[in-house]
């Protein structure tokens, strides 16, 4: 045997362990803003402090995802790299055209942090058609 | 890229999983060998190589020449 191998099950368990803990963070604050617990903000600088917490679970998604990538082999690294470049990019191509149709034909405003939930969107859409490296 | 791995790896009668612990990869990433779904990295086939006591050139077929 040359060396051991990365076990790419503990890698994905440790994924899905910080998948599951950034996005309860996500959800649970979400959730909160919904049934109104943050209504009575008034400060600007408190209101904008809410907007970073919200979105810093995703910051820590794209750290499990780059996590995974750096403790996988290079096969199963470069397809995910293919997924996720196929996945971004299909993504910001329908929030571009969704964008500029609502500057140019009426189309109803979205929310810009849609994104994030159509970015994974695209990514359970490719992922399967994604088997090989090149 | 075209390659002997499955004919070596069957050979010593050892499975896909087998492999890739040997080799410090997934058993996706020996499927995928097997299978010509990805061309290995020169660490990786000199890796295979040594396993295999083979030039490189044995284990891989040169597609350029």
């Amino acid at each position: 045997m040359l060396k051991s191998a990365p076990s790419a099950t503990e890698a994905g368990k440790r994924y899905v362990i910080r998948t599951m803990a950034f996005m309860s963070g996500y959800v649970a604050i979400n959730v909160a803003a919904i049934f109104g617990a943050f209504d009575d903000i008034a400060s600007p600088v408190a209101a904008w402090g809410l907007a970073l917490t919200v979105s810093a679970p995703v910051i820590g998604q794209i750290w499990a995802t780059l996590a995974l990538m750096r403790e996988s082999d290079e096969f199963v690294r470069a397809v995910i790299a293919k997924q996720f470049i196929l996945s971004a990019g299909l993504a910001m191509a329908i929030a571009s055209v969704w964008g500029f149709g609502e500057s140019y034909a009426d189309a109803p405003h979205i929310p810009a942090w849609m994104i994030y939930p159509l970015f994974w969107a695209c990514f359970g859409l490719v992922s399967p058609f994604v088997r090989n490296s090149r | 890229m075209k390659n002997r791995l499955k004919l070596l790896r069957v050979e010593r009668g050892w499975t896909q999983e087998q492999l890739g612990q040997a080799l410090g990869v997934s058993r996706q990433a020996v499927n995928a060998l097997e299978t010509e779904k990805h061309d290995p990295s020169l660490d990786l086939a000199y890796r295979i190589a040594v396993l295999f006591a083979r030039p490189v050139e044995e284990i891989f077929e040169n597609p350029h020449g």
